[in-house]
C-alpha cells in the first residue's frame, strides 16, 4: 500500500510517497521524495511534483491510496483526497523519524513556527507560528546574504570560523538590510556582520520557543535547518542540541504521508 | 454587464464618495418595507431577522436628527440612557458598521492623520476617523468609563475637543475593589450624571422611567440567562446565534423594551430547536473570549467545519446580579462593578474558569485583538490558569476592524491547526 504527502509552503512544494512495511517501528518506507518550487500556479506546482514523485517511485497514480496536502496551499491542491494542518503533519513527520521529540522548530521560507508535543500522547498540543513578519525567517536570511554578497551555503562556515560578532538590532528584513548596507559601508568586517545576523534570527526563534516552553528533545525542521550557521546559533542560545533530520525540507510532506498511510490503513 | 460588476460599482461608489448624506440614503434605501423583505430572506433565523430590523430602525433613529446623540463606551450602564431617549453611538458599533461599509482603510487613514497612533485598539481608531470625517450625526454628549478599556477615555476626550464638547463630557471612575463604599462612590457618579445630562440636554429627569429601564433590563436578563443555558445544550452550532453579533442590543439598548423583546425570541427559537434535536454528532465546545472581527470572515464556519461549536462567550455571560428596580442607581453602580474586567485580573480568571466549569468547554480561544492591552495583557496568565484545568487555549492574534490586519489565510491555518489538536485529544 502506497501513500503520499504534499506540502506546498509558499516558496517550495515538497511531495513523499511511502510505502507501509514491516521492517521497522515506523511501519513504513520512503519510496520517493522530490522538492520543487512552488511558483504562482499550486495547481500546476502540485500536479508535477506528484508526477515525478511517481515516476521516481516507479508506481503509478492508481497505486497511491491515499494523498494528504498540507501547507499554505494545502486547500488548492485538487489530487488530494483531504488536507490538514502543517502543524499537525510536521509533528506527524518529526515524530516518525524521532519519537522522543518533545519540542518542534520549523523554520521555513517565510514562515516559522513552533510546535510542542505532549510527552504522554505524542501528539501536539500547542503551537506558535509566525508568518506575519519575515525575519526569522529563510527569506531574512536571503536577502541578507544577498545584501551582504555572500552566499548563503557559506554563513555555516563563517559562524564557526568568527569569534565577534555585530549586533543587528532591526528586526524588520527591510531595515535590518539597510543596518547592513550602512556597516559594510562603515568597513565592518562582514564576517561579524554574518554571526551578528544569525543570532538576531536565532533570537526570533528562541521568543516563539520560550514563550510556549523548552522541553528536550527538540528537532529543527525546514529548508533554514540545512543551513549550519542558524543550527549552531540556536544550539548555542538553547543551550542544546537540536536533532534534524536526514532531509528537513521534507517534513511536512513526509508527515502528511505517513498520516495518510495510516488512515488509509485504518479504514 | 454582470450582477456581480454593478454591485461592486455600487460598492465603489458608496466607499468613494461616503458621507453623512449618503449614509442617510443607504439606511432609508435599506429600510423600505419591501427591499428590507427581501433582505431578510437571507436571514436564517427569526432572532437575526429582528436583530437587523431593530439594529435598522436604531441607526435610522441615530441619522434622523430627531434625538439627542451620545458616543460612550462598551460597559456604561444605558439603562440610564435609554430611560431619557437618548440615542447612542458606541465605537464598537461605529467600527462595525465602517467595516461593514468597507471604508475602515479610509477611517484608519484619517486617524493616522491626526497623529493616532498605529497600535491603538483599532476600534477607536476607526470611531475617531469616523467622527473626524464626520461620518457619524454630532454627538450632544460623551460619556465613557474606566472600566476595561483604556483607549475609550482619551479617544473619547479627543472627540470632545473637535466637537467642542468639553463640558459634556462624562468620565466615570470606576473603583478598583467592589464593596459597599464602591457602590456608593460610583453610584453617586451615576446619579449626578443623569441629573447633569437631563438639565444640560433640557429632558425632564423621570425616575419612574429609569426604573421602568432597569425593569427591562431585569427581563433581558432573565431571557439572557435562558439563551445562555440553551445554546450550551445544543448539539449543533446554532448558527443563527452568534452572541457577539448582539452587542448593540446587549449593551446600547440595555434598559429598552425592543432589547428584551429580541431576547426573549431568541430564547424561543432556541427553545424549539432544542425540543426538535435529533441526536447528532457531537462537536466541541468552545468558550470565546473577547470580540470577534465584524468584516465579513469565515471564522465561525471554519469551527464548525472542524466539529467545533461556540457555547459562550465571556462577554455575553450574565456575571450580575437581578436589580433592584426601587434603587436604580445602586443597582446599575453594582452591575458594572460585578464585571469580571474590573479591577484585579484575577477577577476574570476566576469567571473564565467559573465559565468553562459551567459550561463544561473543551477549549477556548482568545481573539487578541490589536492593541487591546487589557485583555492581551492577561494572555499568559489566561493560558496558564485554563492549562492547570487540562484546558486548550488557541490565542488567535487579529483585528475586530481592520481585515487588512487579520489575513483569512492564517487564521485558518491557525484555527485549523487548533481544531485538529483538540479533536485529538
Amino acid at each position: 500500500m502506497y501513500s503520499c504527502g504534499i506540502d506546498i509552503g509558499s516558496v517550495s512544494t515538497e511531495a513523499v510517497i511511502l510505502k507501509d512495511s514491516d521492517i521497522d517501528e515506523k511501519n513504513f518506507e520512503i519510496c520517493s521524495y522530490i522538492i520543487g518550487r512552488t511558483g504562482s500556479d499550486i495547481k500546476t506546482a502540485s500536479e508535477n511534483i506528484f508526477n515525478d514523485a511517481l515516476s521516481m517511485a516507479k508506481i503509478k497514480k492508481e497505486d497511491i491510496r491515499n494523498i494528504i496536502a498540507t501547507g499554505y496551499g494545502r486547500k488548492n491542491v485538487s489530487l488530494a483526497d483531504r488536507n490538514i494542518t502543517e502543524i499537525t503533519c510536521h509533528a506527524s513527520g518529526v515524530l516518525s523519524v524521532f519519537p522522543e521529540v518533545k519540542t518542534i522548530i520549523d523554520i521555513g521560507g517565510q514562515d516559522s513556527k513552533v510546535i510542542k508535543i505532549d510527552r504522554l500522547t505524542k501528539k501536539p498540543i500547542d503551537f506558535l507560528m509566525n508568518d506575519k513578519c519575515a525575519a526569522g525567517t529563510g527569506r531574512f536570511l536571503e536577502v541578507m546574504a544577498k545584501a551582504l554578497d555572500i552566499e548563503l551555503e557559506a554563513f555555516g562556515k563563517i559562524f564557526a570560523d568568527t569569534n565577534e560578532r555585530i549586533e543587528i538590532t532591526s528586526t524588520c528584513t527591510v531595515f535590518a538590510e539597510s543596518e547592513i548596507v550602512s556597516l559594510i559601508g562603515h568597513g565592518v568586517d562582514k564576517r561579524k556582520i554574518v554571526k551578528g545576523l544569525l543570532y538576531s534570527v536565532a533570537d526570533r526563534i528562541i521568543s516563539m520557543v520560550s514563550r510556549l516552553g523548552i522541553e528536550e528533545p527538540v528537532a529543527l525542521t525546514g529548508g533554514v535547518a540545512k543551513n549550519s550557521g542558524i543550527v549552531g546559533a540556536i544550539e548555542e542560545k538553547l543551550d542544546t542540541r537540536l536533532l534534524i533530520p536526514f532531509e528537513p525540507q521534507i517534513t511536512g510532506a513526509l508527515g502528511a504521508a505517513a498520516l495518510a498511510l495510516k488512515i488509509a490503513k485504518s479504514e | 454587464m454582470g450582477i456581480g460588476s454593478f454591485k461592486q460599482n455600487i460598492i465603489n461608489k458608496i466607499q468613494n464618495n461616503l458621507d453623512i448624506g449618503s449614509i442617510r440614503k443607504i439606511l432609508k434605501f435599506i429600510s423600505n418595507p419591501l427591499v428590507f423583505y427581501i433582505y431578510g430572506l437571507t436571514f436564517k433565523s427569526v432572532s437575526d431577522k429582528y436583530l437587523n430590523k431593530y439594529s435598522l430602525t436604531y441607526m435610522r433613529e441615530v441619522y434622523c436628527g430627531n434625538y439627542p446623540i451620545a458616543y460612550g463606551s462598551l460597559f456604561i450602564p444605558y439603562e440610564l440612557l435609554n430611560s431619557l431617549n437618548i440615542r447612542l453611538v458606541l465605537p464598537e458599533v461605529m467600527g462595525g458598521f465602517t467595516a461593514g461599509l468597507g471604508v475602515t482603510g479610509k477611517t484608519l487613514a484619517d486617524a493616522a492623520n491626526n497623529w493616532y497612533s498605529s497600535d491603538l485598539c483599532t476600534f477607536h481608531r476607526s470611531a475617531s476617523g469616523a467622527a473626524n470625517m464626520d461620518l457619524f450625526p454630532k454627538p450632544d454628549f460623551i460619556i465613557c468609563s474606566n472600566l476595561a478599556c483604556d483607549a475609550a477615555c482619551k479617544s473619547f476626550e479627543d472627540m470632545a475637543k473637535k466637537f467642542k464638547i468639553e463640558d459634556r463630557f462624562y468620565l466615570i471612575d470606576i473603583p478598583y475593589e467592589n464593596d459597599n463604599a464602591a457602590i456608593r462612590y460610583l453610584s453617586g457618579q451615576l446619579e449626578n450624571i443623569f441629573f447633569d445630562i437631563s438639565e444640560k440636554l433640557k429632558i425632564k429627569p423621570d425616575t419612574d422611567n429609569l426604573k421602568k429601564a432597569v425593569s427591562s433590563s431585569n427581563k433581558l436578563r432573565k431571557h439572557l440567562l435562558e439563551v445562555n443555558k440553551t445554546r450550551e445544550r445544543l448539539l449543533d452550532y446554532p448558527q443563527y446565534y452568534n452572541g457577539l453579533s448582539y452587542i448593540l442590543p446587549l449593551f446600547g439598548l440595555a434598559g429598552t423594551e425592543k432589547a428584551a423583546r429580541l431576547y426573549g425570541i431568541m430564547e424561543k427559537e432556541l427553545k424549539i430547536k432544542l425540543k426538535n434535536q435529533l441526536p447528532s454528532r457531537k462537536m466541541k465546545k468552545l468558550l470565546w473570549m473577547h470580540l470577534k472581527p465584524y468584516y465579513r470572515n469565515d471564522i465561525f464556519n471554519i469551527l464548525e467545519e472542524n466539529n467545533c461549536r461556540v457555547v459562550c462567550e465571556e462577554i455575553t455571560d450574565v456575571f450580575w446580579k437581578e436589580m433592584d428596580v426601587q434603587k436604580p442607581f445602586d443597582s446599575l453602580a453594582d452591575k458594572m462593578l460585578s464585571n469580571p474586567l474590573r479591577g484585579n485580573g484575577q477577577n476574570r480568571i476566576n469567571a473564565i474558569l467559573s465559565m468553562a466549569e459551567k459550561y463544561e468547554i473543551d477549549a477556548a480561544i482568545l481573539f487578541s485583538h490589536w492593541g487591546c492591552r487589557q485583555s492581551n495583557g492577561l494572555a499568559r496568565i489566561l493560558k496558564d490558569s485554563l492549562a492547570d484545568k487540562k484546558i486548550p487555549l488557541l490565542i488567535l492574534d487579529g483585528d475586530c476592524v481592520d481585515k487588512n490586519n487579520c489575513p483569512s489565510g492564517q487564521l485558518k491555518t491557525r484555527i485549523e491547526g487548533f481544531a485538529e489538536i483538540i479533536n485529538s485529544l
